[in-house]
């Protein structure tokens, strides 16, 4: 398997490939159809900018633990072109959002594709860019910085694009920044796990007290765990306590009905209680099924905190939704196994 | 081998604590007494993790506990509605109960540090035995039986 | 000149790093005495005028309907935010493993009680009958009546004085193995202090082992309390539901803007410091440089901030909130709006360049900016929301008065003064850390 990836183009193909099965799917003759693949738009966009971003975000601060999942990490830059053209399939799914019939000078359907696939392209220029200079230099942090700040902008306009203008005039200034800290959260999940998937399990138990790049990725995602609650937290009061009826509508439209309900506090186990729980004990944090467990925890809660954001607004194909994140997710495993690269 | 050994630099006293340990000196009899921390030292000497934590946890626990009691039994004495909002409202009383959590940890796990080390020490105030910047090992007798 | 018990056999760099630090806390020289003569005029005149005003009441502060928070408000935000990268550079740096947190850790962890302090005045500045601001606190009375925990006022209580109280836990802490040092090089009376401040630390294995672990869990507590007491002073305003602080952004936006203020702050305090204590050994411009980057950092996610709201305000097309921003950067306050952006968000920009990130001079002016720039953004959110909210027929101005700037300049004094005690009578550096390092 691993030599089949290894030889040119291979990887390229798969792309090609799952970029067609997730394309036919989008066409299915079902209701929904196209909220699943915004879906798992959504889903690729998050995980993909997360991952590189995790690497560049160590790669400034001079983390140890970038070292051992770096190549993994940006071995999945390419996805960010498959979701540059996922982007560009939802064009005729557009009339479902509720400003496409009076666009505005922001809100109109060409402008809103083109600057969301741009940001989207330049976020995959700069990943090129980053991912080509060696690790440690000065120009590495340079290409690393420019990679975050094109990230900030794409996850915020995912954010208040994709996601927000789906229940216009509903806002909240805070929805960008909880998507970007949302797929920097993601990467250092995937990271976590792409480790445990590329060094295998640890030889010898660690010694008490010592650290290991494990238990700094275990410390990243515990406190993301914190941060993210903090920022739910920051959103939910202002809207539960202004009560405006505009504002409260998003909330109550997603916590008064079955089976929504069960997901939003799904989603919010998910993304805080079990990673945080998880990790909280020290020697949790370097015993490889905790930590899996939390990243997949924290990957699956993305996944479901994002369905919970579009059903109330789309019609969603469940069955074509999972066949497509089975995709995504194999693509996924597939450029992060591609580099054995190491003895 | 009860006795007191004094060193100047780091390397020498971790290289004479591994001497002492590897000949046979029972390491739960040998004290140090350094100028800053020497996490080694502790390696070698294998002392299990300081039990501070366990005051940190009980604090925290604590202190949630007490934050939502607090706010809610006064809420619920004087049940009296304010703003619209419902008398037991539970998202402004996280804010109380993780500001406790904080407090009553920290606060904790400061008592347990100085029930742990021993300090104050009003013995320790008075006296003049002070060793610099030396690294020093003390072997202490062994308990007669 | 080492008292202790044969404290020169030691390596000799040990009991240089102690002489050179522990040289700041000699006899006062003229700048000192007279910047804190200074401070303590400022102080005086403030204290004066804040008995005036509680004998005349509050009609001697500019508030005119509807303008009823003003600067007193201000300033209390300001100092909490002063107050935060006190707490960052020692905790959030600490846990991070970054080794120029030595340099700073201390005169920040100070910078935060003292803000704290002079912080925790304004809102009984700001009452109407001062005295009774005890009726803040939870405490069992003769009607058993309680606070209202819904009120995000009593929020801050509980958040400021938590904050107060572990900020200075951590500070002493911090100090424990330090005093034991300092007492080394003392006589007499501030021996006797040093030692009782010591607790009679000695560096057993005992007490190194239990010190690590709490040190561990200060800054484990300390830095999630960080992001949270801003952002409760932010709720004070986004709970409302005025046009231009009703935004969920709010929280995030005030840590940021807290912890860019305070870098600022470090900086502005740290620099002269350095030059007057003689500490380039130890607070090198490679520091100077990595806590620069920390305010470029924080300076990009407060622009970020700026441009959501005002892009957001325009996106969702609601007149009030429209109107609100457009009076914000181009109403009666635009100049201090202008001011705060070309402070906040243009100046820092420069930082990118390596050369200046390195020039103390140009550091230490941006960093003056980047103070004004800060005190003017929370008085443009504060002053300018009331003044032009829902109904025109409602909206009005402000101006402050004589109390309110002799007040103001009063705090300054105050936490001057408390600066340049602590920088006599404490090490200004992280004694145990530094050789820790050597």
């Amino acid at each position: 398997m691993r030599a089949l990836l290894e030889r040119k183009g291979v990887l390229a193909a798969a792309i090609a490939a799952g970029g067609a099965l997730v394309a036919v799917l989008s066409r299915w003759p079902s209701p929904g159809a196209s909220g699943s693949l915004l879906l798992s738009l959504l889903f690729l966009i998050a995980v993909a900018e997360g991952c590189i971003a995790a690497a560049a975000a160590g790669e400034m601060v001079n983390a140890r633990w970038v070292g051992s999942v770096r190549k993994e990490l940006l071995s999945v830059v390419p996805l960010l072109l498959l979701a540059a053209f996922l982007l560009l399939l939802t064009i005729p799914f557009l009339d479902a959002y509720p400003w496409a019939r009076h666009p505005g000078k922001w809100l109109r359907k060409d402008f809103f594709i083109g600057r969301n696939a741009l940001f989207l392209l330049l976020a995959y220029a700069t990943a090129m860019r980053f991912a080509a200079s060696p690790p440690g230099a000065e120009e590495a942090k340079r290409r690393a910085s420019w990679y975050l700040l094109v990230f900030v902008a794409s996850q915020s306009l995912t954010a208040f694009d994709l996601v927000m203008s789906l229940e216009y005039p509903w806002i909240s200034a805070l929805l960008g920044g909880f998507f970007f800290v949302e797929s920097l959260f993601a990467g250092f999940a995937a990271s976590a796990l792409f480790y445990l998937l590329v060094q295998g399990r640890p030889a010898t138990a660690p010694e008490p007290g010592s650290r290991s790049d494990l238990s700094d990725l275990s410390v990243l995602m515990f406190g993301f765990s914190l941060m993210w609650a903090g920022l739910f937290f920051a959103q939910f009061l202002t809207i539960w306590y202004g009560n405006i009826p505009e504002e409260v509508g998003f909330i109550a439209r997603r916590v008064s009905s079955s089976p929504l309900r069960e997901l939003s506090v799904a989603a919010l186990l998910l993304l805080f209680f079990i990673p945080f729980l998880v990790l909280l004990p020290t020697r949790a944090k370097s015993h490889p099924l905790a930590v899996s467990l939390a990243a997949v925890s924290v990957l699956s809660g993305v996944a479901i905190e994002r369905y919970v954001f579009l059903a109330p607004a789309v019609r969603i194909f469940l069955p074509g939704l999972a066949i497509q994140l089975v995709c995504v997710l194999l693509l996924f495993a597939a450029a992060a196994h591609r580099n054995p690269g190491r003895s | 081998m009860p006795g007191k050994m004094v060193y100047k630099d780091k390397d020498a006293f971790l290289e004479g604590l591994r001497t002492a340990v590897r000949d046979g000196v029972p390491p739960d009899r040998i004290r140090t007494i350094t100028p800053f921390d020497v996490p080694e030292a502790e390696r070698i000497l294998s002392r299990g993790r300081s039990k501070v934590r366990f005051f940190a946890l009980l604090g925290a626990a604590s202190g949630t506990a007490a934050g939502f009691a607090f706010t809610i039994l006064t809420s619920l004495s004087w049940p009296l509605i304010v703003g619209g909002k419902p008398i037991v409202s539970i998202p402004p009383f996280i804010i109380i109960a993780f500001a406790l959590t904080i407090l009553f940890g920290a606060l904790s796990t400061f008592a347990g540090f100085l029930l742990l080390a021993g300090l104050p020490s009003p013995r320790a105030i008075r006296s003049d035995e002070d060793h610099g910047n030396r690294f020093v090992i003390l072997v202490e007798e062994e308990e007669p039986r | 000149m080492n008292r202790g018990e044969g404290g020169m056999e030691t390596p000799d760099r040990y009991a240089k790093a102690e002489r050179d630090i522990l040289a700041a806390m000699g006899k006062p020289g003229k700048a000192w005495l007279a910047g804190a003569g200074f401070a303590a005029v400022l102080m005086l005149i403030g204290g004066v005028l804040w008995a005036y005003q509680i004998r005349e009441g509050l009609g001697v502060a500019g508030y005119t309907h509807p303008v009823n928070w003003a600067v007193y408000i201000t300033n209390f935000v300001f100092w909490v935010g002063i107050a935060h990268s006190g707490t960052l550079i020692s905790a959030v740096l600490f846990l991070f493993r970054a080794k120029f947190r030595t340099s700073f850790n201390r005169a920040a962890e100070a910078m935060t009680v003292f803000a704290l302090m002079v912080a925790g005045l304004f809102p009984i500045v700001h009452l109407g009958r001062s005295w009774v601001f005890y009726y803040l606190l939870p405490y069992p009375n003769q009607r058993q009546l309680w606070v209202n925990f819904r009120s995000p006022l009593i929020w801050d209580v509980f958040a400021v004085g938590t904050y107060f109280t572990v900020s200075l836990v951590f500070f002493y802490v911090g100090m424990i193995p330090d005093f034991a040092v300092a007492q080394r090089w003392k006589e007499g009376i501030r021996k006797k202090v040093y030692k009782v401040l010591s607790l009679g630390w000695k560096g057993t294995d005992r007490q190194w082992r239990h010190y690590a672990m709490l040190y561990l869990f200060l800054a484990a507590f300390a830095t999630p309390l960080v992001a949270s007491v801003h952002s409760v002073v932010s709720w004070d305003f986004a709970m409302s539901i005025l046009p231009g602080w009703h935004t969920t952004i709010f929280a995030p936006y005030f840590v940021a803007g807290a912890i860019f203020s305070g870098t600022a702050m470090v900086i502005t305090l740290v620099i002269p410091l350095r030059k007057a204590l003689n500490l380039q050994e130890y607070v090198t411009d490679d520091h100077f440089e990595s806590i620069a980057k920390i305010m470029l950092f924080t300076s990009l996610i407060v622009t970020y901030s700026y441009i959501v709201e005002f892009g957001l305000a325009w996106y969702g097309e609601n007149p009030f909130e429209t109107e609100a921003f457009r009076y914000r950067i181009a109403g009666n306050f635009r100049y201090l709006a202008w001011a705060m952006i070309f402070c906040n968000s243009l100046v820092p920009l420069t930082l990118f360049v390596r050369k200046l990130r390195r020039n103390m001079a140009y550091l230490l002016i941006v960093s003056l900016l980047v103070n004004v720039g800060m005190w003017l953004e929370r008085f443009v959110i504060i002053v300018t929301s009331l003044a032009h909210d829902y109904d025109p027929y409602v909206w009005g101005t402000y101006s402050p008065t004589f109390v309110e700037v002799g007040i103001s300049l009063g705090s300054f004094g105050m936490f001057f003064l408390l600066y340049l005690l602590f920088v006599k009578n404490l090490p200004v550096l992280s004694i145990t850390e530094i050789k820790e390092h050597l």
